[in-house]
């Protein structure tokens, strides 16, 4: 298959079918996608409509039913677990609703979590953690712990600790989910600025169409197919 | 995951939850503290019993005179048709004991059963004659003065050598110079010539302690006290007998007894072999260790058990941690090895409070009842190891647990 050299994922004929004892559930009906490097892409679709199944599968948590799924060039479906830890680790940058930080590790240490898991020397890990704190505006907050900080706060180390080890793209679920309107724009004024500054490449789920003028293009999901892809252009 | 992350990690969450984490190793603390503590008090008597035993020289076979019964009815009649109460160990049992194999020596004493009077009262304390070997085999050392030349056995002189504390009951406290001055035995005044003394304090069949009785030499005793009281005959009273090779001293102690047995019926002797009182007494602390060892082995059980129910409700709490972990790049080894080092550390800093434990419980009880307690560098480096075989055993299925959690169900845990 011909690749573009800029294309991060590619998904093709995606199918993802539940069996539940004698009943069998599709919830992914032949899902093909294609994101390029530096886009900011936006999957939206109401509840039920397969996009958590689908953020699954892009996060290589969960191995599709049929189908083949391209990061980077490489086909990563049914790979061994070892495997996708490692391509977790280095190809994505996960970032959730609810932060998911260990509440009773610094601010730091949250931060470096990932580069323990790649086995990088504690000296690069301190330095790394301090410049991507330094990114996100909370260099003042490094030794603190996350119970100390606000929502707002979390999710910010959240995205740092999911840059730390220059992922391929950053998976987002619903980052604005538990914040406040205010806060919540501030952390999209964030992935915003991580895209256009560093050309970061970002993919987020969301169900909230308030967002769907932030991104660059917007895949709409409904009943696990691709109904919409609209590209923007901005001015 | 380096190994200092890990155990940076593991650390980290124990010590974050303090109290559960010392509640979770109870049962190891007490288990290792028990252990320490039984095998270091059953040391202490072990080493104790042995060397008392050891201290009658294993290369020895002791016999005694026992007095028969004088209320025996059988016994009185016949001494009633006889007049004649003889018993114990004859001169003819000692040649013929000397002239079997593997025998090098006989030494043998005789209580004098005479009054030892200090000032015009009596004492409780005895005195024997003893051969020229007596002090040698008996394990005995002089610690002042000297032991009988030949010429004191042939010349049946009035010298006599003392145990050592023998001094402190006849003198006072602050005599020193002892030597020159006399006993009275019966009539009969004696010269000390020597102090002598067992280290362990030994104890003999019909001497009692060594330490406590007054020694002459057997011509001497043969002169003036060779007669009893009434019809009494006694030759001897104890043989020590000393073999020529330790590996024949089983045969030896056997033909000895059947010899006797023939030539005493009415069994009026007795007969201890220290290397199988040594023997023996080594089996019973092997197997009260062993036993020790179950019991301890249950205890460590039970806590085993109750550190990994603990651990297993730790991995379902921490499911979300499990699935953030998971989701950026742990993979199941990393999560398996993380609560596994967890499970590990916290049975490790268990054996080791225990081992503190162990060692106070011991100095404890030594304190209070003065028996000797032995810690052997053994019991702690096995406490250490079976700590951690514990943390290991018992953290390896929560561990797995946690490595198998799906990542997805596990996110999405409250």
């Amino acid at each position: 298959m011909e690749r573009n050299s800029k294309e991060i994922i590619r998904l093709v004929q995606i199918e993802k079918i539940y069996r539940l004892k004698t009943l069998e559930v599709p919830v992914l009906c032949g899902v093909n996608l294609s994101i390029q490097k530096g886009e900011f892409v936006g999957i939206m679709g109401t509840s039920g409509s397969g996009k958590s199944t689908l953020l699954n599968i892009l996060g290589l948590l969960d191995n599709p039913t049929k189908g083949d799924y391209f990061l980077d060039g490489e086909k990563v479906v049914h790979l061994s677990d070892k495997h996708l830890a490692q391509l977790r680790n280095q190809k994505i940058g996960y970032i959730f609703q609810s932060f998911h930080l260990s509440p009773h590790l610094s601010v730091e240490k949250n931060i470096e979590v990932p580069m323990v898991y790649a086995r990088t020397s504690p000296k690069i890990r301190k330095q790394k953690a301090r410049e991507l704190a330094d990114r996100v505006k909370l260099s003042h907050r490094l030794g603190h712990r996350p119970t100390e900080l606000s929502g707002g706060e979390c999710q910010r180390i959240a995205i740092a600790r999911a840059l730390i080890n220059h992922p391929s793209y950053l998976l987002a679920d619903e980052p604005t989910g538990n914040l406040d309107e205010k806060t919540g724009t501030a952390i999209i004024q964030l992935f915003r600025e991580l895209h256009q500054e560093h050309r970061v490449t970002i993919v987020m789920v969301t169900h909230n169409p308030e967002l769907e003028s932030e991104f660059d293009r917007v895949i709409h999901l409904r009943d696990g197919q691709v109904v919409e892809n609209i590209v923007k252009t901005r001015l | 995951m380096h190994l200092g992350d890990l155990v940076y990690l593991s650390l980290h969450n124990l010590f974050l939850h303090k109290a559960r984490s010392l509640l979770t190793s109870l049962g190891v603390i007490f288990g290792v503290g028990s252990v320490i503590a039984m095998l270091g008090i059953s040391g202490g008597a072990k080493k104790k019993a042995l060397d008392q035993i050891g201290s009658m020289g294993i290369d020895n076979i002791i016999l005694y005179a026992k007095e028969l019964d004088k209320f025996s009815k059988k016994d009185s009649n016949e001494n009633i048709k006889t007049y004649i109460k003889s018993y114990g160990l004859t001169d003819s049992d000692r040649a013929n004991i000397l002239a079997m194999d593997n025998i090098k020596r006989i030494s043998n004493a005789r209580n004098a059963r005479v009054s030892i009077l200090k000032g015009i009262n009596r004492t409780n304390i005895d005195l024997f004659w003893v051969s020229q070997n007596f002090a040698q085999d008996a394990k005995c050392q002089v610690i002042q003065g000297r032991w009988f030349t030949p010429p004191d056995h042939k010349g049946a002189k009035k010298v006599c050598v003392i145990g050592k504390n023998v001094k402190r009951r006849l003198f006072g406290i602050g005599e020193k110079e002892i030597l020159g001055r006399t006993i009275r035995a019966g009539d009969i005044l004696f010269e000390i010539v020597g102090v002598l003394e067992n280290i362990k304090g030994t104890k003999l069949e019909s001497v009692d302690s060594l330490n406590d009785s007054i020694y002459i030499p057997e011509q001497t005793g043969l002169s003036f006290f060779s007669k009893l009281k009434g019809s009494t005959h006694v030759d001897h009273d104890l043989f020590i007998v000393k073999v020529k090779s330790l590996a024949h001293i089983d045969h030896t102690a056997k033909r000895i007894r059947s010899l006797l047995e023939k030539s005493h019926p009415k069994k009026d002797w007795g007969i201890t072999v220290p290397i199988q009182l040594l023997k023996q007494a080594e089996a019973t602390q092997n197997l009260f260790t062993l036993v020790m060892g179950s019991i301890a082995g249950i205890s460590l059980l039970v806590g085993g058990i109750g550190i990994m129910n603990i651990m297993l409700a730790n991995v379902y709490e921490r499911r979300k941690e499990i699935g953030t972990r998971r989701a950026i790049g742990a993979q199941k080894k990393d999560i398996l090895l993380q609560f596994l080092v967890e499970t590990v550390l916290l049975t490790m800093i268990g054996g080791g409070l225990g081992i503190g434990l162990g060692i106070g419980l011991t100095a404890l009880i030594t304190h209070l009842s003065e028996m000797p307690a032995v810690i052997s560098p053994w019991s702690i480096i096995g406490s250490i190891a079976v700590s951690t075989i514990v943390g290991i055993v018992f953290g390896t299925y929560p561990a797995w647990q946690a490595a198998n959690q799906n990542p997805i169900e596990a996110l999405k845990a409250e």
